[in-house]
């Protein structure tokens, strides 16, 4: 299973691909298929005034992104972890962080 | 401080609606992410990790009081109310809207400032001493020559696509406080001239600059330095981005072969056309003069009575004030490194007033400093309670400077791309730890640096004590360096012992911080001396959990 992930070209905020649409909340994210997953990135790769860098990230069988990309993706889900800023888009969010 | 001509004015008005243009393209659609990426860049601005950041150009770390006011104004109107100041004497704003970069561009340009050069491979912003101009030590004042280079290497046509990016560095004082070694170009302004020093850097591979010349004239110094670029981006490797800096061209040849060559093109070149002129260095240098110097009755009865009064203001004037040139003002360090939080960082709230204080106590005039203070480079010795008690509203009198938790960080993880750990997080924990000023007076000048990846932009190569966050498997990692220096001594750390998670780092850090406070000789022996005299393997087991 994979997720979709982008950059908003206007702000640069984190996206994520979630049923048919881009949202700033990781934790509602849509787990993809493989081959779903890179039809699907192909065609935003394309769609560059809308997003910027669509990657794929793959997870493991709890949703959360596999080891190697844990900590950074971490940190792109939930803002950065220090000071004024700690996790500023899960506070957004009224969430606890994802990816734990 | 230099201010702007008609040229300065139309070079930047011109380049902005440029950018603006280009702007609308890219929102459009007219221009594709990867037409536009170099074209941002060109202009300061990067897609991190959750937003696009504005690289300032601070030239030579040298800020207005205005220029001040101007940042808390961006950051408070299109960023998230703070600004994080870098290890090259610049501001970077974390929370840009594309849309927004032509108005602040603008913005930047009513206080004849812009983002020009803070990235891509050209001669970016020149650093030097935090303290030119002011310090008792300096022999001369280097900023005219920095202000010289700016306007030699704005936008210079045969220097914009170099192998590489290029920096330069100047001190001119005895002590080294500019970091010179480790830079591409490091230039010692002495009365005989500068001593140009070829080959430094850290990233990758790092490399102590080597002295290829003595005794530059300063009206020879921008052929001269226009030689050694040539030769660079002549030979540089232009086939490896891990090899293209001039360091590894310098390494490669051998400083004496390199600095033959630059000789014999310092001698083909028409020097007469690009040298300044006289009057043309007159009228620079004379952008620089001393303020208008106070004469405020200095009663030092009345500053050591506030001392006794309020221990906290005692520390802060013994630990962030330097010496002056004249004997009446310091040089006061504004610590961006309250305990806990990360370094460099500044609300909208403390810098408007830190352009306050500038204004009322040090003749309008501010600079960062590449460890990622605000300095106030002149201050009556009669105005530093009043000074420290508006600073301390607003967190700001950390009275830490070179002291151990006046760390160096990288932005890291947190927002860096390149990064592989986080930096900021762990500096923290380690300002927690010796958060006891008491402990922090005792241990004296240890400087600690901490980059989250191996391009090292937070220097953790000269670091008395470094630390590089590396990836291991997705677990962050970060390895130990002891015994790095980027002063007049220069010299690399090496990596010292296994490398450690993070929730290690702070307590091993402590255990050879012990071990130091066991083996000097006295309290005038700093952490460096120890290293230096006893060897860095010495510490090599306090870094680990005894067993």
């Amino acid at each position: 299973m994979k997720l979709l992930t982008a950059n908003r070209l206007t702000d640069g905020l984190v996206l994520w691909y979630a049923d048919g649409q881009w949202v700033e909340d990781a934790a509602i994210a849509t787990h993809l298929e493989d081959a779903a997953g890179e039809a699907l990135k192909a065609e935003w790769v394309a769609r560059e005034t809308e997003v910027v860098a669509p990657y794929l990230i793959p997870v493991t069988d709890d949703g959360t992104p596999v080891q190697r990309e844990l900590v950074r993706e971490f940190v792109r889900a939930n803002g950065p972890t220090i000071g004024q800023t700690t996790f500023d888009t899960a506070k957004q969010f009224n969430r606890d962080e994802v990816f734990q | 401080m230099y201010v702007y001509d008609q040229f300065d004015h139309a070079l930047v008005r011109e380049r902005n609606a440029e950018f603006s243009d280009q702007v609308a393209r890219r929102l459009s659609g007219e221009l594709s992410e990867d037409q536009f990426k170099p074209l941002r860049l060109m202009n300061g601005l990067y897609l991190q990790l959750h937003a696009y950041m504005l690289r300032i150009a601070i030239p030579y770390g040298v800020l207005s009081s205005v220029q001040m006011r101007k940042f808390a104004h961006i950051a408070r109107t299109y960023d998230r109310d703070f600004g994080h100041f870098t290890t090259r004497q610049n501001l970077q704003f974390n929370w840009i809207k594309l849309a927004d970069t032509p108005k602040i561009l603008e913005e930047l340009a009513e206080v004849e400032m812009h983002a020009m050069q803070t990235s891509g491979n050209c001669i970016r912003n020149t650093t030097t001493d935090q303290f030119s101009g002011a310090a008792k030590d300096e022999l001369d004042d280097p900023r005219p020559w920095a202000e010289l280079i700016r306007q030699w290497s704005t936008i210079h046509p045969e220097f914009t696509f170099l192998p590489r990016k290029f920096k330069i560095a100047i001190t001119g004082a005895t002590k080294d406080r500019a970091a010179i070694r480790v830079h591409d170009i490091g230039l010692h302004l002495t009365p005989k001239g500068f001593e140009v020093y070829v080959g430094g850097g850290m990233g990758r591979t790092p490399h102590l600059g080597h002295l290829i010349k003595s005794g530059v004239p300063g009206e020879k110094l921008l052929s001269y330095l226009e030689a050694c670029l040539r030769v660079y981006n002549r030979y540089g490797r232009r086939d490896n981005i891990y090899k293209a800096r001039i360091k590894i061209l310098v390494s490669a040849l051998g400083p004496d072969e390199y600095a033959r060559q630059v000789e014999e093109e310092w001698n083909t070149l028409d020097q007469a056309a690009i040298d300044a002129p006289y009057y043309e260095i007159d009228r620079i240098r004379s952008f620089f003069p001393d303020p208008a110097f106070a004469d405020k009755a200095f009663d030092q009865a009345a500053l050591d009575r506030a001392k006794a009064a309020d221990p906290a203001f005692a520390r802060w004037v013994r630990n962030n004030t330097h010496a002056h040139k004249r004997d009446d003002h310091v040089s006061v360090t504004i610590s961006t490194k309250p305990v806990g939080l990360p370094p460099g960082d500044a609300s909208s709230a403390q810098m408007d007033v830190m352009a306050d204080v500038a204004d009322s106590f040090a003749y309008g005039e501010l600079r960062v400093a590449h460890d990622q203070n605000i300095i106030l480079p002149h201050v009556a010795k009669a105005d530093l309670y009043a000074l420290y008690q508006q600073l301390d509203r607003v967190n700001l009198s950390t009275a830490n400077a070179k002291k151990i938790s006046d760390i160096i960080a990288c932005p890291g993880l947190d927002y860096c791309t390149l990064a592989n750990a986080r930096s900021i997080p762990l500096s923290q924990e380690i300002s927690k730890r010796f958060a006891d000023a008491d402990l922090t007076d005792e241990i004296g000048e240890l400087e600690i640096k901490i980059s989250g990846c191996i391009n090292a932009c937070g220097h953790h190569h000269v670091g008395h004590i470094g630390i590089l966050g590396v990836d291991k498997q997705g677990i962050e990692f970060y390895q130990i360096l002891l015994g790095g220096r980027a002063d007049e001594k220069a010299a690399l750390g090496v990596i010292t012992g296994k490398g450690l998670p993070a929730e290690a780092v702070p307590a091993a850090i402590e255990r050879v911080v012990r071990l130091y406070l066991q083996l000097r000789t006295s309290p005038a022996e700093r952490f460096i001396d120890v290293v230096e005299r006893l060897g860095r393997e010495t510490f090599a087991e306090a870094l680990h959990e005894p067993a």
